[in-house]
């Protein structure tokens, strides 16, 4: 897989924590169960240093799919894409040349991670 | 949750008896690793840094010898749990500041459409909360065994 969609996966994930550590009520739940979330500034820092390392083109790419869903990468699963579960066509690969735009679906718009 | 239902998220394959990391990044990355063996979760770096960074909001070690090391990636597909067992006890920054000896790795999909990862998490929390469970969980040496300990302490 490419570093390029690696890091927007890592990115994704980062601010689905950021996100579930400000929610209220996923903060309670965990805190009930004895788990503490009190580290959220030191994942916003890793966030703005993630964002810095990303190209800026597929940052783009990624802020601009990411006004239209909340989950912006999606991975690959028996050649569909598990963002809006249509199938792609077979000369969809995972190889991406660096120089490339990123893959995206066809028919979502999201950027493709093949797992 | 039924015993069975809570047992679907493990399997012998993600069942490790004795942990040869010594350190609580150890422990991580060998979980880690375990877990993208299976064919849901194919990628263990990165799933190690997402699992980290929940480290960084505040340790998973819960006391009594307990951690529960969580978090939801993109890469993974389907919800999974890894049992690790250390019988020398590692020092994983727990509440308590004791050793932490029985460990849980969920990793759940980054969209949990059918809300089992709270729930789940949750019923981990509860069984490995009891003492008399815990000094099982200790004991077990097979994934099967590890079964028949949940099955007891589920079905009651």
């Amino acid at each position: 897989m490419s570093d390029r969609v690696q890091m927007l996966v890592a990115l994704q994930d980062l601010e689905l924590m950021i996100r579930e550590a400000e929610d209220p009520t996923s903060k309670e739940t965990e805190e009930a169960l004895g788990f503490t979330m009190q580290g959220i500034e030191k994942l916003q820092m890793d966030c703005e240093q993630l964002r810095k390392k990303i190209p800026k083109p597929d940052l783009r790419l990624y802020d601009r799919i990411r006004r239209r869903y909340h989950r912006v990468v999606v991975p690959v699963v028996s050649r569909i894409c598990t963002g809006c579960f249509q199938g792609l066509p077979t000369s969809r690969t995972r190889t991406i040349p660096t120089s490339r735009p990123l893959p995206t679906c066809e028919s979502c718009g999201r950027i493709l991670y093949w797992l | 949750m039924t015993a069975e239902q809570f047992l679907s998220y493990f399997s012998p394959e993600r069942f490790i008896k004795d942990l040869r990391a010594r350190s609580k990044d150890g422990v991580l990355s060998e979980m880690s690793k375990v877990l993208a063996e299976d064919d849901d979760v194919r990628d263990p770096g990165l799933l190690l840094e997402m699992i980290r960074r929940r480290e960084s909001l505040g340790s998973t070690g819960l006391g009594d010898g307990i951690a529960v090391p969580h978090g939801r990636s993109t890469a993974a597909t389907q919800t999974k749990v890894v049992f690790a067992r250390s019988k020398r006890g590692i020092d994983f920054a727990a509440m308590d500041g004791k050793p932490c000896r029985i460990f849980f790795l969920i990793v759940a999909p980054y969209e949990d459409n059918r809300h089992e990862y709270l729930p789940l998490l949750g019923k981990i929390v509860e069984t490995a909360s009891r003492e008399d469970i815990r000094k099982k969980f200790m004991d077990v040496g097979s994934h099967e065994e590890f079964q028949e300990v949940v099955r007891g302490a589920i079905g009651e």
